[in-house]
């Protein structure tokens, strides 16, 4: 056990974890940021995606001690009127719901480093998270959508 | 699609209205809460100790080390259970075939015989490692050809369970692989002239592939007081219950079985999963015991049946289908689950959604050595539209027919008597066609191009019935200030029952958007539901909460009746409350409910019960007058490329059309219609379970391939046809099935027609498409 410093959504945290914890069990389990979760574990679907200094990562496969003073940026965290949520909400964005806080922190990541992707260059970017329920269509008209706004974090 | 018109008064009609779904912001922001984000006393965590064998006797299962180790609460096996429960260990819907833990014998490599409780799971499975199983192996039945040759069996003997009373003639049934068989024999096959008849035939073959919804199954149970409480990922809860009581010998009121939303589930996560075995560590040990099933676990616990179809189709010289044969073998792994039910409802709609007078089918659920198969969106039926869509297809270019102009004219119409006796009533299988051949521009005149790339077009149609009989029951409490809580133990997986049970209950006492809340599942407070499955819940949930709303609006009309000293017949609900036209009043329901109870925060009940019937097929003809509530017609059009170099296909344009009765939010039914489409587009080119030796090979998700944003086509468009059906609610039926079933015969007739090759085995994977095309001498 060791004690890991953590900025989660602009809150401090000093957590006690195992060498071996995952960033994925330490968020949700000692943080509470539920809207991290995992699907597959071995990084093939981005559910558990998180933003760590701006990049996305796939906590499942992130050892915790290996952030320690780390900014995490969690979907439910996001500012109430967040310009990607407010987009995947209107696009409709969601079926069963549990793949989108992931998608939505890629979409955050997209934008910050290309503010007006076009139609390939979202697909490139969200080609690694899986929406089982199949809402690409509704997903990539969220990303566009809130490409328009001007997204920010 | 119809505009729904304006109420009187310029109200919003909300049945119809594309109503936002619901929690649309905490899923996006990930604030709703799924099972396993929901509190729970400390438990024990659970890991399993799974079968190494696929075909096994268990000799002795040494736990001595694995309790040993520090932090193992507990260690239990299947013997131990077995002592406890004796047979009822053995659970399942249609069978009880299935342990909970295995505890003589093993039937497939990964079925649980073990189960460690720790402090933590890194101890628990750390355990998991010591435990040391010896095995006497057992001659492994890997396929149905092997399990058909009746030399080795997967099961002694036959136990149909008690949940579906006409399979209890199978009782006892010894010495077969063959757990049930279904029939149809309409007209004679063999009586049918040959003269001038062209017949088509094929093997045509689906393989075993995985839901994978991305939230992995969860289970806690506990014990409270003498009750034991169970939150799971289940679209079950009413099923689960009783399966649980059965297992433990309690009352049903002693479990309560309570659930969330869930992150899909797509036929995954119900009956019995992790459930049994929850209940039976929590209640044997007297503790509060978590299950949380890896991704690879998940592979293990359920797939969707692989299946061979043997079959024809046959037209005479005026070009009229005059019979249709199928062989259908389904496997249904080492446990039958729901297979029976898919093996009847899928074979009796073999032929398809065509007028034929003559059809000879037999349908067969198949036990083998590997995971068990059970119900995956489609219930069994794309296997067999899989054959049917092709074998039509081929007729027609056999008889150089247009493929939909063909369809068209031997599609069954509503009135028309479908091939197992049943009459045809809101399935608009034409209307259906001709939205998607409209929408790809069918009739008009495209290249195939002579380079690398060919392009082709397809359609398909399908057909499926829905589960019957069934039962629903929904509750409505009318709050005093005029929101209302809708108690259903329909759970929503993301079909969007939250919301369009609410538009229902809103329709008819006149709410506004967002004052109806469905409360999530829980045995002790939702009424019982058979299941949320089959896409059943629109229509027979939405007639129970339709009915139990008229029952409340029929309530507030008397209350307003008597205070108003006006007749009933005088007084209806509109959007500001009770309208009585004499009095030239209109109450609010806060002041009437206020008035009558005299104080706030009163709540007003009611109930309704919905029930459907049917006439159980004839067991020698597989026929029945009214074998289903109604049915599901769906159709598909698609344009595609064919990479001659690579054998890759390429969807460019799909067009898919669902008959939904009645779209009560039009929105949430495209969606289902374009995400089941996505879903099948999987199914087509390359979802598959791999075996070897009863072994899944490729049963993670890095290597199990799932279709991504980058195989939606550039051009996908949902069509609702709404052929309203009379007895639906507003005239729905459901949709979460209908857009899969034709999808992956349509991209092959596409094939067909780019490149000249009937391709009969999915997937229709690069290989397998430049093989094809290699056989056939294309190039
Ligand atoms: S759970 Fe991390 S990528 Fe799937
Ligand atoms: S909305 Fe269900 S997995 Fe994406």
């Amino acid at each position: 056990m060791r004690m890991l410093n953590l900025t989660v959504n602009g809150r401090v945290h000093d957590v006690p974890v195992d060498d071996n914890e995952l960033l994925l069990d330490v968020l949700r389990t000692k943080v509470g940021c539920t809207s991290v979760r995992e699907g597959c574990g071995v990084g093939a679907c981005g559910a558990c995606t998180v933003l760590v200094d701006g990049r996305s990562v796939s906590s499942c496969l992130a050892l915790a001690v290996r952030h320690d003073g780390a900014e995490i940026v969690t979907a439910d965290g996001l500012p109430g009127d967040d310009a990607v949520v407010e987009a995947f909400v209107e696009c409709g964005a969601m079926q069963c719901g549990y793949c989108i806080p992931g998608f939505v922190l890629m979409t955050h990541e997209l934008l910050a480093e290309n503010p007006q992707p076009d139609a390939e260059q979202i697909a490139a970017h969200l080609e690694g998270n899986i929406c089982r329920c199949g809402t690409y269509p509704e997903i990539c008209a969220a990303v566009t959508s809130a490409a328009a706004r001007g997204a920010r974090l | 699609m119809t505009e729904t018109a304006l109420r009187e008064g310029g109200e919003e009609p909300a049945v119809g209205a594309r109503w936002q779904r619901a929690a649309a912001r905490g899923k996006v922001r990930g604030t709703t809460k799924y099972v396993a984000d929901l509190p729970v006393p400390p438990c024990a965590q659970v890991a399993v100790y799974r079968s190494t064998r696929p075909h096994a006797r268990i000799l002795a299962v040494d736990v001595t080390q694995a309790a040993a180790l520090p932090g193992v609460q507990a260690v239990v096996t299947g013997q131990d259970l077995f002592a406890l429960l004796g047979e009822r260990l053995l659970t399942g819907p249609a069978f009880a075939d299935q342990p909970a833990l295995a505890y003589d014998r093993v039937r497939y490599v990964g079925e649980p015989v073990a189960a460690v409780l720790a402090r933590d799971l890194a101890t628990a499975r750390a355990a998991v490692d010591l435990i040391a199983v010896e095995y006497e192996d057992l001659e492994p039945v890997y396929d149905v050809e092997t399990a058909l040759k009746g030399e080795f069996f997967v099961h002694d003997v036959l136990r149909p369970s008690s949940v579906f009373g006409d399979l209890s003639h199978l009782r006892g049934k010894r010495d077969t692989n063959v757990c049930y068989e279904y029939n149809l024999r309409t007209g004679d096959v063999d009586a049918v002239p040959t003269d001038g008849v062209t017949t088509v035939s094929g093997e045509f073959w689906s393989p075993p592939v995985a839901h994978v919804p991305i939230e992995l199954p969860c289970t806690t149970a506990w014990v409270e007081d003498d009750r034991l409480e169970i939150l799971t990922t289940t679209q079950t809860p009413s099923y689960v219950r009783q399966a649980v009581a059965d297992l433990l010998d309690l009352p049903l009121n002693k479990v309560r079985v309570r659930t969330s939303v869930l992150g899909g589930s797509f036929g995954s996560k119900m009956y019995d999963r992790l459930e049994p075995l929850a209940a039976a560590l929590a209640w044997s040990q007297q503790t509060a015991v978590r299950l949380v099933a890896t991704r690879e676990e998940a592979f293990l616990l359920t797939t969707r049946h692989g299946a061979g179809v043997t079959s024809s189709m046959s037209a005479d010289a005026d070009g009229n289908i005059v019979a249709a044969t199928a062989d259908v073998a389904y496997d249904t792994g080492a446990f039958a689950d729901v297979g029976p039910r898919i093996t009847a409802k899928s074979g009796m709609v073999a032929a398809g959604p065509y007028r034929v007078e003559n059809a000879w089918i037999r349908s067969r659920c198949i036990y083998t050595n590997k995971p068990s198969a059970g119900p995956f969106r489609g219930f069994g039926v794309p296997q067999v539209t899989w054959s049917h869509e092709s074998l039509v297809d081929e007729l027609a270019r056999e008889l150089g027919e247009d493929p939909a102009e063909f369809r068209r004219r031997h599609l069954l119409r509503e009135g028309d008597e479908a091939p197992m006796g049943t009459v045809m009533h809101s399935a608009d299988f034409v209307g259906c066609l001709d939205a998607v051949t409209d929408e790809i521009g069918w009739t008009t005149p495209y290249e195939k191009g002579e380079g690398r790339w060919r392009r082709g077009r397809g359609v398909a149609v399908g057909m499926k019935a829905v589960l019957t009989p069934t039962i629903a029951n929904a509750v409505i409490q009318l709050n005093q200030d005029g929101s209302a809580t809708l108690m259903i133990s329909t759970v929503d997986m993301g079909q969007g029952s939250d919301t369009i049970m609410p538009q229902i209950v809103a329709e008819v006492l006149h709410l506004d958007e967002g004052s109806v809340r469905v409360v999530a599942a829980d045995t002790d407070t939702t009424p019982y539901d058979t299941i949320t499955a089959g896409s059943r819940s629109t229509y027979h949930t939405g007639n129970a909460v339709r009915a139990a709303a008229e029952k409340m609006r029929d309530k507030l009309v008397d209350l307003a009746a008597q205070r108003l000293g006006v007749a009933a017949s005088d007084c209806k609900v509109t959007s500001g409350g009770v309208m009585s036209t004499t009095a030239q009043e209109t109450v609010s329901i806060s002041d009437l409910m206020h008035g009558h109870f005299g104080a706030r925060g009163t709540t007003l009940t009611a109930e309704a019960n919905f029930t459907t019937s049917w006439q159980p097929y004839d067991h020698e003809t597989g026929r029945s007058r009214q074998v289903t509530e109604h049915w599901f017609a769906g159709a598909v059009a698609v344009e595609i490329l064919v990479d001659t170099m690579t054998g890759r296909v390429k969807v460019e344009q799909l067009a898919v059309a669902g008959d939904v009765g009645r779209a009560i939010n039009p929105t949430l039914v495209e969606q289902q219609l374009t995400g089941a489409a996505i879903m099948g587009i999987g199914h087509a080119l390359f979802d598959e379970l791999v075996f070897d030796q009863g072994q899944i090979v490729n049963g993670t998700l890095l290597d199990y391939q799932l279709p991504s944003v980058r195989d939606v086509p550039a051009k996908l468009t949902a069509h609702v046809i709404e052929s309203a059906h009379r007895t639906g609610p507003f005239g729905a039926k459901g949709v979460g099935e209908t857009g899969i079933l034709a999808i992956a015969p349509a991209i092959a007739n596409a094939v067909r027609d780019a490149v000249g090759v009937r391709i009969t085995r999915l997937p229709l994977s690069p290989e397998r498409v430049l093989e094809a095309m290699t056989e056939a001498g294309v190039s």
